[in-house]
Order: C-alpha cells, then sequence, then structure tokens
C-alpha cells in the first residue's frame, strides 16, 4: 500500500467500492432475470447487447430519462427525501465487509453489530416512502413491511451471532480468518452450523421482502407496494438499495457461514471466491424466490414470532452451551 | 440438537415443510435445464400448419390466368361484421367484380367466407405479416387483395375442400369413395 | 331448506370512522378481466364487497338477433374466450335441438373431443393465473404460470392444425363441425395428451404439499353446501362444495354417455377444495379424449350441406334451452326462433355471472390478500359476465 494521508485511502477505496457496487447491482438485476428466465422455459433478455448483455445499461438510460412526478397532495419533503433514506443505509453496510484480508473499506471492531444495526435503518426510509405517497396503497404496503422487517431483524441478528459466538469476536475479518481450510467454513459445523445456514436463507428472504415473503409488494394486490407513486431516477434509486441489500446480505452470508475468502488456489484469488459464493447464496435466494407462492402477511408474522424466533434463541443457546463447553467452561 | 421441546406434531410439520420445499425446487431445477421453449420471432418464424387462418387474398385461375372472383356477393352477405364490399361487373361469359373492399382490420378471421365462395376466389393465407402503423392500409381493395394472393402461401382450405368435408356423403352412384373420406381426412 | 344466509339482504356500509373503501379494479393486475369490487376494509379485514360489473358488455344478445344461425357460432366463442369451443356448442346446440336436426355420430366424438381439450387449456390458464395472483408476477406464481401457459400452447397448437386459429375458432355448426381431422393430428393429440399428462403431476408436485399453498388457500372462501345450491353457481364450484352435480352426467349431450369418467367432487368448499376439483378434471378430461381418439367412428361431420349461403339454416318456430358443462360451469343458451334464418331471441346464460353471485357471501370476514385467492379459484371470465 503506497503512503497516503488516510482521509484520501479512505476516499478511494470507499469511492471503488461505492462504484463497484453500483456496478455490481446493475448486473445482478440481469443475472437474475436470466436465472429466472432458464427456470421458466424461457430466455431472458436477448435482444439488448449479446444476449442482454447491455440490458441493464438500458433500463438505467432509461429510468434516468423519465419524467419526474410528483403526485399533487404528496407530503414532498418525506416522499422526495425517501429513497435517500432508503438507499444510504443499504450502501453503508458495505463498509464492513473487508473483501480479502486486510482489504476493506473499514474493518471495525464492531463490524457484524454495525451491519446489523445500519441495515435496520432502511426500514425509515421505507416507511417515508409509504407515507409520503399519499396512496392508499402505498400505505398499507408500508405498514406491512414494517411489521415484517421488524419481526425478522431479530431472528437476524440471532442466526448472524452464531458465527459470532464461534469465533468469539464481533469483527467481520475475524469470522472470516477463523474459517480456514476446507472444511473449516462455519456451515459445515455439525448441526449447528446447518440449521443456522437454513434459518439464515430465511430470515434474508423476510428481511429482504422476497417472495414468499413479499406480501408487502404483492403486484397482484398492491401493484408495488410502497413504490407505487415512485417513476423515473427516485423508482431506480429504491430498486438500488433493495437488491444493493440483497447483495450486502449475500456476501455477510458467504462471510459468516462460507469461509469468505477461503479457497484454493493463490491468495490474490481470494476476492474471487468470496465473490463466487455470495452469487451462490442469491442465486439460492433466487431460486426460493421463483418456486413459492407467496403467504399472507399474519402467517408470516405468526412464522416470525412462533416458530423463527424461538428457533434461532434456541439454536443461539445451543451454540453458547457448545462453546462453553469445548472451551472447558473457561473464557 | 433441535429443539425438540414441542411433541411430535411440530416435528412432523417440519419434515413436511421439507419436503414441501425440496419437491417445489426440484420441479424448478429441472426446468432449468429444459430447453427454452422461446421461438426468436422475426429472425425465426414456427412452421404454420396447413390450415392457418392468415391474411385473406383473392386468387387467379391458374389455367387461365383470369381472376376467380365472379362478383356474386356472398361472401359479403355471409361476413358477420360486413367488412366486405363487393360491387358486381356484368360480361358477357362470365360475371366479375367491379371493386371488392375488404377492411382486414375489423376482420374475425372466421372463414366463412372462404367457406361461401363458389370458385374459390377468396382464400386466406399462412402468413399474417402486414403489421402496419396506419390502419387505412389495411383497408384492401381488389389489387391488394390480388397482390397478397401471390406474396405469401396460401393455406390449405378453400370454398370447395371445406364444404365437401362438411357435407353428408352423396349416394353411391359408381365407385365412390367411402362416406366421410374427403380431402384431408385420413383416419 | 332455504338458506337464510343465501336469502339475507346485505347492506354495504360504506361509511364509519375505521372503514376503508379501496377500489380493486377495473384496472388491476389481478381482476381476471375488468371487473371492479369496491371493498370496505377495517385494518385488513373485509367487511363488505360490492362488486360493479359491466365494463365488458358487447350486446350479443341483440347482435344474435341481427345474425343467422350461419353467422352467429364464429362470434359465440367470444362470450367465455378463454373456454371458446364450449361456448359455440352451447349456441349451436339450442337451434339443433328446436329444430330437431341430427347430429351425426363422428360429429358427436369430435365436439367431445375439443371440448374436453379446450377444458384441460381452459384449466391450464385458470391455474396459471391463480398462481399468479397468489405468488406475484415475480415469484412462484410467474413460474407456474409459464409453465401452464407452456402447456396450453401445447393444446391451442393441436387446434391450430385443427381448425386454424388459437383462440376463437369457429368449428361448430347448425348439424355437425366444420372441420375434420386433418392426417397425422391423432397422432400429435395422443402425444400432446401424454405430455401434459406428465406435467399435470409435476404442478401437483409444486403445490399439493407446499404448505404456503396450503395456507393460502384452506379454509379460505367457504361456500357451504346449502349456499351454493341456492344461490344458482355451477361448476367446479359446486362441485367443490359437496354437490354431484356435472351437466355431463346429467343429461348427457353429445354421446357423453359413451364414456367412462369420474366427476371429482370435494366436500371442503374452500379455495383448496375447488382446486383439486379442477386438477382431477384435468386427468378426467385427458381420459376422455383417449377414449374418444380410440373410438372415433368415420362418418360425415355434419348432417346438413356445407354453407354455401347465408340463409341456408332456417330453425322452425319455437324456443328450447341447450346447456353444456363448460370449464366454469353451465353455460347455457335460450333460443325463441320464428322460422327464419335468425332468431327472435336468444338469451345467454354465462356460467362466470351466477357465478360471481357468491362473491359477497363468502369474501366478507378475509383479508385483502384472501380476495384475490378467491376470485382466483372462482375463475371468471368477463366475456361471459358481461356477454
Amino acid at each position: 500500500m503506497p503512503e497516503l494521508p488516510a482521509p484520501v485511502y479512505y476516499f478511494i477505496v470507499a469511492f471503488t467500492v461505492l462504484n463497484a457496487v453500483i456496478g455490481m447491482v446493475t448486473y445482478v438485476t440481469l443475472l437474475e432475470r436470466k436465472f429466472a428466465a432458464r427456470m421458466q422455459s424461457r430466455i431472458g433478455p436477448y435482444r439488448v447487447g449479446p444476449h442482454g448483455l447491455l440490458q441493464p445499461i438500458a433500463d438505467a438510460l432509461k429510468l434516468m430519462m423519465k419524467e419526474d412526478v410528483v403526485p399533487t397532495l404528496a407530503d414532498r419533503g418525506v416522499y422526495n427525501l425517501a429513497p435517500i433514506v432508503f438507499l444510504i443505509p443499504c450502501m453503508l453496510i458495505f463498509a464492513t465487509i473487508p473483501f480479502a484480508p486486510g482489504l476493506g473499506v473499514a474493518d471495525l471492531n464492531i463490524g457484524i453489530l454495525f451491519f446489523l444495526a445500519v441495515s435496520a435503518m432502511e426500514i425509515v426510509g421505507l416507511f417515508m416512502a409509504g407515507w409520503g405517497s399519499n396512496n392508499k396503497y402505498a400505505l398499507l404496503s408500508a405498514m406491512r413491511a414494517v411489521n415484517q422487517i421488524i419481526s425478522y431483524d431479530l431472528p437476524f441478528i440471532f442466526v448472524a451471532l452464531i458465527p459470532v459466538l464461534l469465533t468469539g469476536s464481533l469483527r467481520l475479518g475475524d469470522i472470516a480468518a477463523a474459517q480456514s481450510g476446507l472444511l473449516g467454513a462455519f456451515i459445515f459445523y455439525p448441526i449447528i452450523g446447518q440449521l443456522a445456514f437454513i434459518a439464515y436463507i430465511v430470515t434474508t428472504l423476510a428481511a429482504e421482502n422476497r417472495v414468499p415473503f413479499d406480501i408487502l409488494e404483492a403486484e397482484s394486490e398492491l401493484v408495488a407496494g410502497f413504490r407505487v407513486e415512485y417513476s423515473g431516477m427516485k423508482f431506480a434509486l429504491i430498486q438500488l438499495g433493495e437488491y444493493a441489500h440483497m447483495i450486502a446480505t449475500s456476501f455477510l452470508g458467504a462471510l459468516l457461514f462460507l469461509g469468505a475468502w477461503s479457497g484454493p488456489g493463490p491468495a490474490w484469488l481470494g476476492p474471487f471466491w468470496f465473490l463466487l459464493k455470495a452469487m451462490a447464496i442469491f442465486l439460492l435466494v433466487t431460486w426460493v424466490r421463483w418456486s413459492f407462492v407467496r403467504i399472507r402477511v399474519d402467517q408470516i408474522l405468526q412464522i416470525s414470532w412462533k416458530i423463527m424466533m424461538p428457533a434461532t434463541l434456541l439454536l443461539l443457546m445451543a451454540t453458547a452451551l457448545w462453546v462453553a463447553w469445548r472451551s472447558g467452561g473457561g473464557a | 440438537m433441535a429443539p425438540d421441546a414441542a411433541p411430535r406434531g411440530f416435528l412432523g410439520e417440519v419434515g413436511n415443510l421439507c419436503r414441501a420445499v425440496f419437491l417445489a425446487m426440484r420441479s424448478t431445477f429441472i426446468n432449468f435445464f429444459r430447453k427454452p421453449v422461446t421461438v426468436h420471432y422475426p429472425t425465426v418464424t414456427r412452421d404454420y400448419p396447413d390450415r392457418f387462418r392468415g391474411v385473406l387474398a383473392l386468387t387467379y385461375d391458374p389455367q387461365t390466368g383470369e381472376e376467380n372472383c365472379i362478383g356474386c356477393r356472398l361472401c359479403e352477405y355471409i361476413c358477420p361484421p360486413q367488412v366486405i364490399k363487393v360491387e358486381m361487373l356484368k360480361a358477357e361469359k362470365r360475371n366479375f367484380a367491379k371493386t371488392f373492399t375488404l377492411e382486414l382490420y375489423a376482420c374475425e378471421f372466421c372463414e366463412l367466407c372462404v367457406q361461401v365462395c363458389p370458385t374459390d376466389a377468396i382464400i386466406m393465407m399462412k402468413s399474417f405479416d402486414v403489421a402496419t402503423a396506419d390502419r387505412r392500409e389495411l383497408l384492401f381493395d381488389k389489387d391488394r387483395l390480388h397482390a397478397v394472393g401471390q406474396q405469401f402461401d396460401p393455406s390449405w382450405a378453400t370454398g370447395n375442400l371445406l364444404r365437401d368435408m362438411q357435407s353428408p356423403p352423396k349416394p353411391a352412384k359408381t365407385a365412390e369413395p367411402a362416406p366421410g373420406k374427403a380431402a384431408g381426412t385420413a383416419e | 331448506m332455504t338458506d337464510p344466509e343465501a336469502r339475507k339482504v346485505i347492506e354495504i356500509g360504506y361509511g364509519g370512522s375505521e372503514r376503508l373503501t379501496m377500489n380493486m379494479g377495473p384496472q388491476h393486475p389481478s381482476a381476471h378481466g375488468v371487473f371492479r369490487a369496491i371493498l370496505t376494509l377495517e385494518g385488513e379485514t373485509v367487511a363488505a364487497v360490492d362488486a360493479v360489473i359491466g365494463y365488458l358488455h358487447r350486446c350479443h344478445e341483440k347482435l344474435s338477433e341481427t345474425l343467422t344461425y350461419t353467422q352467429y357460432p364464429s362470434i359465440a366463442s367470444k362470450t367465455d374466450y378463454v373456454a371458446a369451443m364450449t361456448s359455440e356448442l352451447a349456441y349451436v346446440r339450442a337451434a339443433e335441438i328446436i329444430g330437431k336436426f341430427e347430429v351425426p355420430k363422428r360429429a358427436q366424438y369430435l365436439r367431445v373431443l375439443v371440448a374436453e381439450l379446450q377444458r384441460v387449456a381452459s384449466h391450464c390458464l385458470w391455474l396459471g393465473t391463480w398462481c399468479l395472483d397468489m405468488g406475484g408476477a415475480l415469484g412462484g406464481g410467474a413460474t407456474v404460470f409459464l409453465y401452464c401457459i407452456r402447456e396450453r400452447e401445447a393444446v391451442l397448437d393441436l387446434f391450430e392444425s385443427l381448425v386454424g386459429a388459437r383462440l376463437l375458432y369457429g368449428f361448430h355448426q347448425v348439424g355437425g363441425t366444420r372441420y375434420d381431422l386433418p392426417p397425422g393430428w391423432t397422432q400429435k393429440c395422443r402425444e400432446t395428451v401424454a405430455h401434459i399428462e406428465k406435467r399435470v403431476d409435476e404442478y401437483e408436485d409444486m403445490l399439493e404439499g407446499n404448505p404456503f399453498f396450503l395456507a393460502r388457500t384452506q379454509g379460505v372462501g367457504v361456500i357451504s353446501r346449502t349456499l351454493a345450491q341456492e344461490v344458482g353457481i355451477s361448476g367446479p364450484l359446486i362441485r367443490g362444495s359437496g354437490v354431484n352435480y356435472d351437466i355431463r352426467r346429467m343429461e348427457p349431450y353429445s354421446s357423453y354417455e359413451d364414456f367412462d369418467f369420474k366427476v371429482p367432487v370435494e366436500t371442503a368448499g374452500d379455495c383448496y377444495a375447488r382446486y383439486r376439483v379442477r386438477m382431477q378434471e384435468f386427468r378426467e378430461s385427458l381420459k376422455i379424449a383417449r377414449q374418444v381418439l380410440d373410438g372415433l367412428p368415420e362418418g360425415p361431420i355434419s348432417s346438413r350441406p356445407g354453407v354455401k349461403s347465408v340463409g341456408q339454416v332456417r330453425v322452425p318456430k319455437g324456443e328450447g334451452y341447450a346447456r353444456v358443462e363448460g370449464a366454469r360451469g353451465e353455460v347455457g343458451c335460450y333460443l325463441v326462433t320464428d322460422g327464419s334464418a335468425k332468431p327472435y331471441r336468444m338469451k345467454w346464460r354465462g356460467a362466470s355471472f351466477s357465478n360471481l353471485s357468491v362473491l359477497p357471501h363468502i369474501i366478507p370476514g378475509h383479508k385483502v390478500a384472501d380476495v384475490v385467492a378467491i376470485m382466483g379459484s372462482v375463475d371468471p371470465v368477463f366475456g361471459e359476465v358481461d356477454r
């Protein structure tokens, strides 16, 4: 690393990461569309660019060129701020993820705590969008969303804490380093690892408003939910935020359970393995998304409070007991 | 290790859920590897069957090169949305159609006009490719209908063939074909 | 004997401080056509529903007075445009009953064959759009939708090689059918039937034991047996509520008595029961199609000469009602004739129109998400409702 003053260094790194994230988000939409299309016996985007590779660019250009429509009776300040308040936490959480040992924007000591806390702030932006739109459908959807995301954040936190317990540190870099070797990944931990991974996938689906938990944007009832009054660039920002959050949780899952950058080959291949594992989790979530019908909001909440909460809590306690027993009752 | 505080029913439910999830995801997984059914129209077109009801056209007699249409107006009377307008032109040996307009934008493609035509003059083509941005171009006059007839492949159905297929068999005089066997039946 | 629930006058209360009046449709991704439901909500629960129809009224009944018996069958397909073959059949049979026209055996078998294939295609569309409503356009629902449309395309390809058209056919005429089978068609039909049977197994796999699906459909939209009999619904709706009523069995028409098939009946009366009924109807229809192909007799396809002029068919003076078991229920055509080439009056009994009358009884009390599931399981087609 060349010697640069700290602010300049961090600025460059943050700038690179943000741009990489935005680029990845646009192309991940294409990946999802082609993957989903193949599962449905059709081909996804094909004509724009070779095999549809320029489709995300075309979509972005189209969204930029659209007219910015603000409903007459909408609460202007809230309406205009909502996409930004939604987007910023989703981008901010990338700061804590280390892409290789030592290569990250800020490998905080309380990395995972920061991640979980900041990612929960998107709810504020979501509710602002629902309220500011002055639309019954949007409000209904925003209320459902707040309900759902808050209910699923708790199991999400408990599941994310399991690798923390197994490692003994909140720092994401340490958690990744503790999973060295081929079978060292936490997913291979007897029983705890697999159950925790499954619980992670389920809570991610719910926190992302993905089918089967996407009642808040049920196209057939609420027609895009809280986003219904947004068009053009503001809509693009909301989409960006959603997919960025999706990818961030995929990266987090790869880091917590699949061993981040460990993999065969030289050390500089680490980030590619990390990317591959994150994409694998993303594709798994996509696969689940395109296979199931959604369930009603009261059933979603029942699952959260009656099943996921006790299950993850018990799993956490079991992990804690196991760790204590393994380390001989010591610290 | 799993939270087993709940009675057997809970585990049974969990097992059920796992089985259902597995089946659904396996179904999508299998379909992932199937060949997509997409046909890349318009670079690739699919085979249209023989009886495809496409754009309407007027025909010429292959031997004499004359128009088949005798201006009898039977197609005009039978058309349910009344899109055909014909004026007859009387001549010595046979009649012709002086003008023949067909409003393709209102046509139902029901093939009734083809069915009633006594001279197989009006037929349908195996193509529908006359898309245009101006509806007035779909008001076909006689020249356009003849041009369409030369441009595309004709479909199987003509008036006489359809009527033969539908009519009950005539009483056998000499070695007639078996009842019901007309062009196109082979069961 | 009469169900007080069915006879009760339902008062819609629009006002009230906690009640929210929300409009669902006429332009809405899940209204099965143009349908407006004014929902009065308390929170997430529907307190009352007021259905507004008529957006697709195209004056079929008046139109039939201006068109002759040769012209109208191709228009009749446009009432229930998803299951066009059975729609035409009702009109043509009404004319044949009044005029006492014989229909040759081969034509009867062909009519049965296309009606059953049409039922398969219509149920494919039903399943696809229902799952689309429940699962979302970006989710598992879309997947099931595309699979079902893929199978429906196979049936529509069969119809295309038989008739030339994919959706609105003009296949029937008074006295028989207009088209006979082209060479090679029975082989293709058998292959398609076998292919669809396997795929129906796949759909059941995806949906059957799925707790998400069961949670959405079981106990939702229960039509009790007495309500079903009082309110005038028919088809899979009434068979899902325990009433064994299928016109193909009660008053067999067009040689249905020659075929061996079960009429599926379920007693639960909820959306899941109607789903089971229709899935079993898939299989039974495919069974009937195979039997028709095996036993298809030779012979003419029409007892009247091929249509040569517009006023060719004259039905003597009289009146009559013909009913067929369409994919959605009882499709009926009541015809009053006066001896000329055009009917004096035609009344169309659309299956979906009568089926929709059950909505104000079963929707209140459910959540908004259930409205969509119930509408889908009632499976209306608004061509039939509004005519």
